[in-house]
């Protein structure tokens, strides 16, 4: 049993605040991914809990115990890094034995260990080379296999798959699945990488500048984002928006800007109505914009085909609408069209974002 | 089309190296590569000649046909000389070994921490390394003599050690910094203290540098001349200074220091030859 529990944890370097007041639990064997851009704060996080950051503020507790004070030696946990950190002195077999001979686990019990992890990682014909004569997806599942050899109660990855092209990404991505269904451990996962958060986390975490910006479930943080920010980092392609500018029309609102004009009745309607005579930012999935006349209950409107960009399985197209531009996806492949064609665009109500023009935070 | 229709048929080439007839531009490239190549051994060369002449032939090198080996046995023979041999052999040793324990720790801080107590060590390096060698040498003389080591093999492998230290530090530093600091996170959780990491995973990492840097240190100190001179004297012949001897107020004694000097060549031949693969891989980090 391994819950990782974070209270207020905070680091800054000097003046520099490189994450703020990190609150999260994680319970055993949930798996977490922290997502963000680039000097966000998720990796000092990770390192934090790893030990290898010193934590300025808050408390970090593994399985029960505050271990702030404690080396990572003493943290049981384990991690895979983005540039693999093989030791490149040791052959493969070494480079597994390493953390459990420090641990002085007898011989025998280590090579079982190991024969299990080569076993799961197929790794097996690699065991005397050495790290820099296995290509990268090889040298990867060898980190891999030296954190499972550990047992560890918690497993870190930093960026593990993004040294990796695309192909053996994904392929990776769903080993990474396989293997945490047989060896079910506590694990924080940081990445840039939306695709990889969404498909591999139970919770995700997105962060920005040091600050959490939502905590969620995959599915939470898509349908629900609970910010601009999260709403624009999360699916791809990234939501549109577009700043609209709200009044008050019988029961519901109606949205305007330039070219545009929706209804909004119901809930979504009741929902913006405080916000009457004031402009806010309207933001719509690619996905959900649907191309032609729709069916049910839908708002339409008009735009001009910018661009359009042919996937093989679906275009995407860039369209203009006044003085911005939308994205549509999901648009038959087959279908040709012009540049400059005048597109007739729908979208259903309940699919539509509003947020703070100002603060960026979800209306409603 | 035909083949020969083709726009894109290489163009004739021109120039110097074209107009030579076919293997004319390689024979060229080695005629300069052995001209080269001889303008450095040439100076070796005479000097292993002039060490065979009897006396009254050195400056008829190229003339006289009567070779000996009578001045290797009579440069053997010179008081103080096989104590020199020894000397400089345990003080490029030692002083080798001493200044890369500390120049390994004193890189590996350089390249990882960074703090006050890192800039202030780096500074001093800097100021010592912008000090003209010689400016050294009589202070170093004055405290030696104060601390009773003048002339003893403490007396000149301090200085030699300091120096390798400020010079090295830096190369080191290098080395290091080509070193993936994330594998010594790994071996930190894999349960390494920070010295377990350094010594188990960074310092094996670096043994490729380590070794081409043993290796300038140990030639450096071997072919040492200055600190040499003035720091030590008859208690503690050095070899190279024993060799400069040889120019003395009756004259100079060319063929016993050529003799001298090509058995000093030896040892860092050895060295040199065994070493190089290590030397040019240790440089190219």
């Amino acid at each position: 049993m391994a819950e990782v529990v974070l209270q207020g944890v905070g680091k800054s370097y000097g003046s520099v605040v490189a994450v703020r007041d990190f609150n999260l639990t994680i319970a055993d064997q949930e798996f977490v991914v922290l997502v963000g851009p680039s000097g966000c704060g998720k990796s000092t996080t990770l390192r934090m809990v790893a030990g290898l950051e010193e934590i300025t503020e808050g408390i970090v507790a593994i399985g029960g115990r505050v271990v702030n004070e404690l080396p990572p030696k003493d943290r049981d946990i384990a991690m895979v890094f983005q540039n693999y950190a093989l030791y490149q002195h040791m052959s493969v077999r070494d480079n597994l034995a390493f953390g459990l001979r420090n641990r002085r686990v007898p011989e025998a019990e280590i090579d079982a260990q190991i024969a299990r992890a080569v076993r799961m990682l197929g790794i097996e014909p690699l065991l005397d080379r050495r790290p820099r004569q296995l290509s990268g997806g090889q040298q990867q599942r060898v980190a891999l296999g030296r954190c499972l050899v550990r047992n560890p109660k918690v497993f870190l990855f930093d960026e593990p798959l993004s040294n990796l092209d695309a192909q053996l990404r994904s392929q990776m991505r769903l080993e990474l699945k396989e293997l945490r269904k047989r060896v079910p451990t506590t694990s924080i996962y940081v990445t840039h990488d939306q695709v990889e958060a969404m498909t591999l986390g139970d919770r995700i975490v997105v962060m920005k500048d040091g600050l959490v910006q939502q905590v969620g479930s995959p599915l939470d943080l898509y349908r629900r984002p609970a910010n601009r920010f999260v709403a624009g980092f999360i699916g791809s392609p990234a939501m549109n928006f577009i700043d609209v500018r709200v009044t008050a029309q019988g029961d519901g609102v109606t949205v305007a800007a330039e070219g545009l004009s929706l209804g909004l009745g119901g809930k979504p309607g009741a929902a913006l109505r405080k916000h009457a005579g004031n402009t806010v930012t309207m933001g719509v999935r690619p996905q959900h914009l649907m191309l032609g006349a729709g069916g049910g209950n839908v708002q339409r409107f008009k735009a001009t085909l910018s661009t359009s960009e042919q996937l093989g399985d679906q275009q995407l197209l860039d369209a203009r609408l006044g003085g911005v531009y939308l994205r549509v996806a999901g648009i038959d492949a087959a279908l040709k069209l012009a540049d400059g064609t005048a597109l007739d665009l729908a979208v259903a109500p309940e699919n539509l974002h509003f947020f703070d023009a100002a603060g960026g935070a979800a209306l409603g | 089309m035909t083949a020969a229709a083709l726009p894109l048929a290489r163009p004739p080439r021109k120039g110097f190296f074209a107009a030579l007839a076919p293997g004319g531009a390689r024979v060229l490239f080695a005629l300069v590569v052995v001209g080269v190549a001889f303008l450095f051994a040439f100076p070796v060369l005479w000097l292993g000649l002039t060490s065979l002449r009897p006396a009254s032939g050195v400056y008829f090198v190229h003339r006289g046909t009567e070779f000996t080996l009578h001045n290797y046995v009579e440069a053997l023979a010179q008081p103080g000389m096989l104590t020199a041999f020894f000397n400089s052999f345990a003080i490029s040793t030692l002083a080798t070994v001493l200044s890369l324990g500390v120049t390994v720790t004193s890189g590996y801080m350089l390249s990882r921490f960074r703090g006050p107590v890192p800039s202030a060590w780096f500074s001093i390096i800097y100021v010592l390394r912008c000090v003209p060698y010689i400016s050294w040498v009589l202070p170093l003389f004055f405290v030696t003599r104060q601390l009773g080591i003048f002339d003893t093999y403490w007396g000149l492998l301090l200085p030699h050690v300091a120096v390798h230290i400020c010079f090295f530090s830096w190369i080191m530093k290098g080395f290091f910094d080509g070193i993936d600091p994330s594998m010594e996170y790994a071996a930190l959780i894999d349960g390494c203290t920070r010295w377990g990491a350094f010594f188990r995973v960074a310092l094996p990492s670096a043994v490729p540098g380590l070794t081409a840097l043993a290796i300038l240190c140990w030639l450096y100190t071997w072919n040492e001349f200055l600190f040499a001179l003035l720091l030590t004297s008859h208690r503690t012949p050095i070899l190279t200074v024993v060799m400069a001897q040889f120019v003395h107020e009756l004259g100079m004694e060319w063929h016993l220091m050529s003799a001298t000097a090509i058995m000093a060549l030896v040892p860092a031949l050895i060295v040199t030859v065994f070493g190089q693969k290590y030397v040019i891989r240790g440089l190219r980090i």
